[in-house]
């Protein structure tokens, strides 16, 4: 027989009223911790900031930011090697091709750090593609205060209605029994002890990426890309026409000069709203970054599950019971009953 | 009627602070240090580039942290001038700017490579080898708030006004450029409109700057310099 079945003489089980104490306690931390992290105004911006991001992170638009990289930087070889030597009368004279075309030669000078600083950020976040894909994959952000906030109102309630209402614990008990085990089984449901050490992976590549200072040196780099672009386009192009080359010609002997110019607005197309995306989310990036470590999270359900459910589970009865005294006829009311006591 | 005689006082008062306030045009329009309203079309001049000397409808772009006196200064590749940090306007379809009304973006607004579509205040101008242009929409496309129309007033040779609606358009992607931005607010180097009216030729030039917020040129402020004629409206 179970130590909270109603018992031959006439007894309702009573649970320990400290295991029910430290249960609410529980519930109402979980209640507590949302607003504690400021989590109802953090965590809608992480929902944002991941669908923002959306859009940019797929293999094949990470692929084509770097390929656009790649591109830029090709155009930029070829124009200050070949194209240099040929407008130059098949010598490269540095001194006069930086008189002729100062623009593209500050631009050349400055491409390397801007190549090196670019491809290093687009190498970073094509890494955590898979990490990002995981972070994405969990439900939504917005959700999460309530995943506490609920479970913990509920498992208050269960709590006090059990402490003052003692002959209702047999019922209560299964359901703080099973909240307890839906707050363990809820991070194992949604992956998240997979995808939590993800998304703090990503949480951590992405603190050097995300701040007012990265995004206004790229805004920099695109300035000095476009001026720089701009050369190629406006002053060497013509430099080449004027040489005596057609379009066709000068597609044959600078490829790369040629498919930069062709690609350019493409590669704007494509740049100038991860640019934007970058900058519109460093407040949202720095908001979530404010929160508990995303691994943390799953325990922030495990522990208090475990708490929940074991102390309801082995709450039981206390060795004192209620005993049942008819009232009204067939309903009973029960009162304290010292069962062991002498 | 005591009552009434104080309502009427209180409604004359009011009528007074409104045309005051430059709300309402006064009967004796911008002479007498009245505001007035100028509803018409501010005609602008095309851009011009004179060796160092810029004059007429252009624009320009300062870095963050740059100032309105010395920059740092975007460079456009596809300016006309010499500084090329000057983006000149050449006068769209209606001349310029119309004010009491809205100018809006077309539909579609782009072109497929991002080319700013609208040409009625200025004429789509290259901008690093993608079209941009201006409109003014009823509700600001970049940040989808309702906007009032343009309004300028002039008193006693100076003007003021509002372009919240103003809404440069490049790349498929919109930057509120208006003063004060859409809501009222005048974030960072934002500087209320300011300019001049000649009431005998209607000459006028108008300036401001706007600070971008949000989008890849967040932090970047347009220095706008407007001049032409006001055309009033019939």
């Amino acid at each position: 027989m179970s130590n909270d079945s109603v018992d031959p003489a006439g007894t309702v089980p009573r649970p320990k009223r400290w295991a029910l104490v430290v249960i609410a306690c529980v519930g109402a931390a979980l209640v507590v911790m949302p607003f504690a992290f400021t989590m109802f105004s953090k965590t809608p911006q992480g929902a944002v900031m991941i669908a923002q991001f959306k859009p940019f992170m797929t293999t094949a638009r990470l692929y084509g930011f770097q390929t656009d990289l790649r591109e830029i930087n090709a155009g930029v070889r070829q124009s200050d090697t070949s194209v240099a030597s040929y407008l130059g009368g098949g010598t490269v004279d540095q001194r006069a091709f930086a008189s002729a075309y100062p623009t593209f030669v500050s631009f050349n000078a400055q491409w390397p750090a801007i190549d090196r600083k670019m491809t290093s950020l687009m190498d970073q976040v094509q890494g955590n593609l898979g990490n990002y894909l995981a972070v994405a994959a969990l439900p939504s952000f917005k959700l999460f205060p309530y995943f506490f906030v609920l479970p913990g109102l509920l498992i208050l309630g269960f709590a006090v209605v059990a402490l003052r209402r003692p002959r209702g614990w047999r019922s209560g008990r299964w359901v703080l029994v099973a909240l307890g085990v839906g707050l363990i089984a809820a991070p194992g449901i949604f992956q998240m002890f997979q995808r939590a050490p993800k998304g703090g992976q990503m949480m951590t590549a992405f603190k050097t990426i995300e701040t007012d200072q990265n995004v206004q040196q790229i805004q920099g780099y695109f300035g000095t890309m476009a001026e720089g672009q701009g050369a190629i386009r406006l002053e060497l192009v013509p430099g080449l026409h004027h040489a005596g080359l057609d379009a066709a010609q000068i597609a044959s002997r600078f490829p790369a000069v040629a498919s930069l110019d062709a690609h350019w607005v493409h590669i704007l197309n494509d740049m100038t709203p991860m640019i934007g995306a970058m900058s519109d989310n460093v407040a949202r990036y720095q908001a979530i970054a404010s929160l508990p470590p995303f691994p943390l999270f799953p325990w922030f359900f495990v522990l208090p599950g475990v708490i929940v459910a074991g102390l309801a589970f082995a709450a039981g009865s206390d060795r004192k019971a209620l005993a049942l005294k008819p009232t009204r006829g067939v309903q009973t009311e029960a009162v304290p009953h010292y069962q062991g006591a002498t | 009627m005591i009552s009434r005689s104080r309502t009427a006082a209180l409604l004359a008062l009011a009528s007074l602070s409104l045309i005051a306030a430059g709300v309402v045009p006064s009967p004796a329009g911008a002479s007498g240090g009245k505001a007035k309203a100028l509803v018409g079309t501010f005609k602008l001049d095309a851009g011009s580039c004179q060796g160092s000397s810029v004059t007429g409808t252009y624009f320009r772009m300062i870095f963050p942290h740059g100032t309105v006196a010395n920059g740092k200064f975007f460079d456009n590749p596809d300016s006309l001038c010499s500084d090329k940090t000057y983006t000149l306007a050449i006068p769209g379809t209606q001349g310029g700017l119309v004010t009491g009304n809205y100018q809006p973006d077309p539909s579609p607004a782009f072109t497929a490579q991002g080319g700013a579509a609208a040409n009625d205040i200025v004429q789509p101008q290259g901008f690093t080898a993608i079209n941009f242009s201006i409109a003014t929409n009823k509700k600001d496309p970049q940040t989808g708030t309702a906007v009032p129309p343009p309004s300028i007033t002039v008193k006693n040779g100076k003007l003021t006004g509002q372009t919240e609606a103003w809404s440069a358009a490049w790349n498929k992607l919109y930057f509120n450029q208006g003063s004060p931005k859409p809501g009222g607010s005048h974030p960072g180097l934002t500087t209320p409109l300011t300019g001049t009216y000649d009431a005998s030729s209607r000459a006028f030039v108008i300036t401001w700057t706007s600070q971008v917020v949000g989008g890849p040129f967040n932090g970047f402020t347009g220095d706008w310099h407007l001049s032409g004629t006001f055309v009033p409206a019939k």
